[in-house]
């Protein structure tokens, strides 16, 4: 193995996982000496009363409000809003209850807060926050993101068209708490796209250039835990047990790449994300074995390893070691395929598949060459193994779009470094 | 014992280090500028930056470091390397000596430097990876090939670089760095 001549680790949320987590909430406000906490949540939460057991949990402590008007893209505006109504209710904590959106805006609205100020653009990049901010407690209600354990905000400036990226230590939340219950009314095409975007941050931790031993072990972890469940929860999505080790594997994966960032899945599908609205786990799933493929001769003997936590120990060394590799990312296709059929067909394999609610295509043909360019724009591309270049992203994407796996040999390759 | 009779010995190689970083920080910096006439794929780069665009990389706590950024007409020049009085819009810091030497001497590439975290870099990321692309061109033209190879994930393939392309060039970029 080798270990990396310098690497760094950081992780310090304190992680509180169980069937019924939320019920520590009263005891975690008063490890931090919160009295009035704010909720920031957003309106599928609130119609899927996941608020409920939030308030239970709180029992006689009042909270300063809650905010349910987050949009699905967390941005500017509505971090301004949400922290002027936390000023003027004098609340002194926040409780993020919902999938990225709103533990990013949460993110965001602890910034301005904390920093007294109202100009998120004054802390944008490393290096801008130089303290600690307002005890900010995350309660993820999708096992996807892993914003829980990450020490990003991605929000968004509509007004300029941009998204603004915070990444600081000081933005790791305090609390996570993952309580199966928040999650067991996820629908299985949402359960399905969100587990995988979870998977591709294991895998592209594993095998991107930052990937580091204590990145390793939680990657790993997180892709044993999320492929033995994946599709548990989907068939029975009463199953708990099922539910809790989705959350585990999906922050295992957040703590992950947030100490060893991702690659070229990433910064493909950040820009399908931005030009076609398609959402970000959807993308993943698709694009997670194109991603594996193209650097198979940089990263192939690491791909191997992760053989074994997808399939477990007896498929892993029944299989020969040159075979690891491509049968991985055969897995992972399989899996698609099995997610497509639980799902009633609503999970996409490729591109040409995913369509909006009334059916329409959301990523037509005419759009990759587009999508091509502004993925070469994507910070993410830095720790891919192997370079792209605008040819390299329209091959890749118009094969993730025909449904047919990389022809191997169009691969411009450079220096071999797997070992397979 | 009076220690105050004994001088501080200051270490001689890390100011060689210094030096030879700083060599490494003029030439490339000035044949970025020289790229930016001579490639067309360089001058497309520039093309798709700001006008203010003004990069500077530097070597944490004190040095050295280079600048490279577009003048009022728009052409893109080595602007020294005193950032004093300029507008710094990309703001590209080695961690530290010992990092740049990695980086200057080719052991490690700019991604693998960023992977490893030896860089921090302030201003917007498609600027970043625009210059990140611009500075893997300018290698290629400015070394060997068993070199850059060290420097870049990928030497450009055959169709993406053709020798007289690349030779050319080369000449070109060693004159308009040397000379002009």
């Amino acid at each position: 193995m080798n270990i990396p001549s310098y690497y760094e680790f950081c992780n310090k949320v304190k992680c509180l996982s169980g069937h019924n987590a939320l019920e520590k909430l009263p005891d975690i406000l008063a490890s931090v000496n919160s009295k009035k906490p704010m909720i920031i949540t957003d309106k599928g939460v609130m119609g899927a009363k996941l608020i409920t057991p939030v308030e239970k949990a709180l029992g006689k402590i009042k909270h300063g409000g809650i905010f349910d008007d987050v949009p699905a893209d967390s941005d500017v505006k509505t971090v301004q809003e949400i922290a002027a109504k936390y000023r003027s209710a004098k609340c002194d904590s926040i409780i993020a209850v919902g999938g990225g959106s709103v533990l990013d805006t949460a993110k965001g609205v602890n910034i301005l807060v904390s920093e007294n100020s109202n100009n998120l653009m004054d802390f944008v990049g490393f290096g801008a926050l130089k303290r600690k901010l307002k005890p900010l407690i995350a309660v993820p209600t999708t096992s996807g993101t892993g914003s829980e354990l990450t020490l990003v905000a991605v929000i968004a400036d509509h007004q300029r068209d941009v998204k603004m990226l915070f990444p600081s230590l000081f933005l790791l939340p305090d609390f996570a708490i993952l309580d199966s219950r928040m999650t067991k009314t996820l629908p299985p095409a949402i359960t399905a796209a969100t587990a995988m975007d979870a998977l591709t941050h294991a895998c592209e931790a594993y095998t991107c250039l930052a990937k580091n031993p204590l990145s390793d072990t939680t990657a790993l972890m997180a892709i044993k835990l999320i492929s033995e469940n994946i599709l548990r929860a989907i068939k029975k999505p009463d199953d708990m047990d099922a539910r809790l080790a989705l959350a585990t594997g999906s922050a295992l994966a957040g703590m992950s790449f947030s100490n060893s960032m991702v690659g070229m899945v990433h910064a493909i599908g950040h820009s399908i994300g931005a030009i076609c609205h398609v959402p970000h786990g959807v993308c993943m799933s698709i694009l997670l074995p194109y991603g594996l493929e193209y650097n198979l001769h940089k990263s192939g003997h690491l791909t191997a390893e992760l053989l074994f936590a997808l399939r477990g120990e007896e498929v892993y060394s029944k299989t020969k070691k040159s075979d690891r590799p491509g049968l991985t990312i055969s897995t992972i296709r399989e899996l698609n395929s099995q997610l497509r059929q639980a799902t009633g067909g609503k999970h996409p394999t490729c591109l040409r598949e995913v369509v909006d609610r009334d059916g329409n295509l959301m990523i037509p043909r005419e759009v990759l060459p587009e999508i091509a360019r502004l993925s070469l724009n994507d910070g993410a591309l830095v720790y891919n193994p192997e370079e792209l270049n605008y040819s390299d992203m329209l091959m890749v994407l118009e094969k993730a779009w025909e449904c047919e796996p990389l022809d191997l040999k169009k691969i411009k390759k450079g220096k071999k470094t797997s070992e397979i | 014992m009076n220690i105050a009779k004994y001088p501080e010995i200051k270490s001689t190689s890390k100011r060689l280090k210094k030096i030879y970083v700083a060599i490494m920080l003029w030439i490339v910096g000035r044949a970025i500028a020289a790229a930016a006439k001579v490639d067309r794929e360089v001058k497309e780069e520039f093309k798709g930056l700001d006008d203010k665009f003004m990069m500077h990389l530097h070597v944490l706590p004190s040095g050295p470091g280079m600048i490279v950024g577009k003048d009022k007409n728009g052409k893109v020049k080595y602007m020294g390397w005193n950032p004093a009085g300029k507008k710094i819009t990309l703001d590209m810091k080695i961690k530290n000596i010992e990092a740049a030497m990695l980086m200057f001497t080719f052991q490690e590439s700019t991604c693998v430097a960023s992977a490893h975290n030896r860089l921090a870099v302030s201003g917007n990321v498609p600027d970043t990876m625009a210059f990140i692309r611009i500075l893997n061109i300018v290698e290629t033209y400015l070394l060997p090939k068993v070199i850059t190879s060290l420097a870049v994930k990928r030497y450009p393939k055959w169709s993406e670089m053709n020798p007289l392309r690349k030779h050319l060039g080369r000449i070109l970029i060693y004159i308009r760095t040397f000379t002009f």
